[in-house]
């Protein structure tokens, strides 16, 4: 392994990451934005955890809330983010430079645009150690070249001397993660680190991630819209929607028994091998919901096949399952309910007469 | 590199040779060649025996004569008042229009791209008072600032010992950087602000890099294709514009620029237009090299032309 300083974070008990209600809010010439409105989660170290929902359901916002690199103006944040059991959710900029890299780092959606295109990856890798390790500019690269190792980047020494350019794809994606470890962080966040890639080269890079998380005993946050880039990569998912925290299991029990109806469609839409081919694509009726003036009720509610009139008025809690104290949902009537069955049947037979008819 | 490779339209003769379009290849020539003898002809006029001095008289029969030759064999672009060598003045004169010309480039660009970086990357009350400082500026028309900026710092030079160092040339340069200021300053902030938002900026700022670092290491480095741009096409202007003092009286007494030429000689253009026209040629064609140079920097780095 290479020698990375054991940040000060691995001392404590407490849970690395504790969101508490924690809330993006934006202010917009429509209004206010609630990107991310009251998530709460614990995240235990060395584990990986998926967030995972469609687009605007908040969850890069989210990923951003807690690394604190949203722009400050028109942005209103509430809610606890501990690290540690250090609240670092009201840290100005400058204290957040200790924990930027050092304690946390971040992996970015396009390996294309992340890197600084005039820079030597060689440098790119070293700066971080410079600054926040002080090493030496021989230390640094020596330190570099090791990292590159690490990604599975063959010729780590030609590659020091490369420019982003001359580096594929999946390469450039190796490079940020090797940047982002440079300073052997506690927490990793990914925030869709493959969906700019290639299937082939996705799987690499996720397992790469997995890899390097078991080795170095990092937590990951894995941000995608993606169930099967989760699927085998994480311990843990939280499905959002529309700014909220949906339903969040354990990753086998989540596939095994999901509760709330927006996962079953979002795991629907994902294409399967054993469908025949030409078989229609599995869509969610509707659009993402308003975040500027959100409905009364379940959010998903309008979108949902299996929504009743409670659901338009009430906002169901985010509640746990009774044999699975992780696995908790928001959702009046969970896949599985007698409710859920009886319109499931009613649609199959609606379905059946059109056919018939 | 060959032509079976490519299944494209069909490539024109320039593309199939590798030359640079002709326009390119005309400013280069131009600009290069200009350099080289204005150099030569001030500081090695040994070296270039076909211009004549700055001060040479070219005599008609042994007497001298007020525009004795019109352009010909025996001065290429005719003689002036004094029976001077019109080209031989072009060449001198091209030291000092290139020098005024750079130098108020790199005043208004260094100051342009510190005011457009800072407001472009900081935004807020940075940008607002950078904003209103250089609207303010770009409000008063430049030509009127010039010869105010001109005089007063004349009148400056006189009255205080320190600011001796201000010769006519750098009153120019001073001035006219400073009137670039407003329009390099909302390039460079342009810029910043599309890069600002980059992913590898953000990426930087994840990796806990300090302002001064990510302005300094990730910003600034990106932005020289740029202002290497505007920076050519603004010396274009600029030189024109100095010119355009020159005319107006604002020159420098010796040795003449450009523009001082063609403000002794406009009186007589009926008499002698070659002692107008040359000058007028050589500043034509340098602007326009400038010009030219500058778009293809433009094509090449995919930069949007803002206006200048």
């Amino acid at each position: 392994m290479s020698p990375t300083t054991q940040a000060a974070s691995r001392d404590t008990d407490a849970p690395l990451l504790e969101l508490t209600d924690v809330a993006t809010h934006f202010r917009t010439p429509r209004g206010l934005v609630r990107a991310v409105d009251g998530v709460s989660f614990t995240l235990e170290r060395g584990k990986s955890l998926g967030i995972v929902g469609e687009s605007g359901s908040g969850k890069t916002i989210l990923s951003r809330s807690i690394m604190g690199l949203l722009p400050t103006h028109g942005t209103v944040r509430s809610g606890s983010i501990r690290y540690a059991g250090r609240e670092i959710g009201n840290l100005g900029r400058k204290e957040m430079r200790s924990v930027w890299g050092k304690e946390m780092a971040m992996i970015f959606q396009d390996p294309m645009t992340s890197l600084n295109p005039l820079m030597k990856i060689g440098d790119q890798i070293a700066e971080p150690l410079r600054i926040h390790l002080k090493m030496n500019k021989v230390d640094a690269w020596a330190t570099a070249r090791k990292l590159l190792q690490d990604v599975r980047i063959p010729e780590p020494d030609r590659r020091l001397h490369q420019y982003p350019h001359e580096l594929s794809g999946g390469m450039r994606q190796r490079v940020m993660i090797a940047i982002s470890m440079a300073c052997g962080p506690t927490a990793l966040f990914a925030d869709e680190p493959t969906t700019a890639l290639d299937v082939t080269v996705q799987a690499q890079i996720l397992d790469l991630l997995a890899e390097q998380r078991r080795e170095r005993n990092m937590s990951v946050v894995l941000v995608t819209h993606d169930l099967g880039v989760v699927a085998g990569h994480t311990d843990e998912i939280a499905v959002m929607y529309g700014g909220k925290l949906v339903e969040k299991a354990s990753t086998r029990r989540l596939f095994a028994a999901m509760k709330m109806p927006y996962t079953e469609a979002l795991l629907a839409s994902i294409p399967k091998m054993s469908d025949a081919s030409h078989t229609r694509l599995a869509v969610i009726p509707g659009r993402p919901p308003d975040l500027v003036n959100p409905t009364q009720g379940c959010r998903f509610a309008a979108r949902c096949p299996y929504a009743q009139d409670r659901c338009r008025a009430e906002e169901p809690p985010l509640t746990s399952t009774a044999d699975d104290p992780d696995h908790s949902y928001a959702c009046w009537y969970p896949v599985g309910s007698p409710e859920y069955h009886e319109t499931r049947a009613r649609l199959a037979s609606t379905t059946n007469t059109v056919e018939a008819a | 590199m060959s032509d079976t490779t490519s299944t494209g339209p069909r490539r024109t003769l320039r593309q199939r040779l590798h030359l640079p379009r002709l326009g390119v290849l005309f400013g280069t020539v131009w600009l290069g060649g200009l350099t080289i003898l204005t150099l030569l002809a001030n500081h090695v006029p040994a070296a270039v025996p076909f211009i004549r001095y700055y001060d040479t008289k070219v005599k008609v029969n042994g007497k001298v004569k007020k525009y004795g030759f019109g352009p010909g064999l025996d001065a290429w672009f005719g003689t002036g008042k004094s029976a001077e060598d019109i080209f031989a003045r072009c060449i001198y004169g091209a030291k000092l229009t290139l020098l005024i010309g750079i130098g108020a480039t790199i005043i208004g660009l260094v100051v342009g791209a510190v005011i457009g970086v800072l407001s472009g990357y900081f935004r807020g009350w940075t940008d607002r008072i950078a904003g209103i400082t250089t609207d303010s500026l770009m409000s008063i028309p430049p030509l009127l600032l010039s010869l105010v900026l001109v005089l007063r710092l004349d009148d400056l030079k006189e009255q205080y010992s320190w600011m001796g160092w201000i010769s006519r040339p750098w009153q120019l340069s001073l001035t006219l950087g400073l009137v670039s200021v407003a329009p390099f300053a909302r390039i460079v902030r342009a810029q910043t602000m599309v890069l600002r938002e980059r992913e590898f900026v953000t990426a930087a700022r994840s990796l806990g890099a300090s302002r001064s670092r990510i302005i300094m290491r990730e910003l600034m480095p990106n932005l020289v294709p740029a202002m290497v741009t505007v920076a050519f096409t603004g010396l274009g202007i600029l030189i024109a514009a100095e010119a355009g003092l020159a005319f107006l009286g604002m020159g420098v007494e010796q040795p003449h620029t450009w523009g001082k030429m063609i403000d002794i000689a406009r009186d007589d253009i009926e008499k002698a237009w070659w002692a107008t026209a040359f000058p007028c040629l050589m500043l034509f064609l340098t602007v326009l090299s400038f010009n030219l140079l500058g778009d293809e920097l433009a094509r090449r780095f995919d930069i949007r032309e803002a206006a200048v």
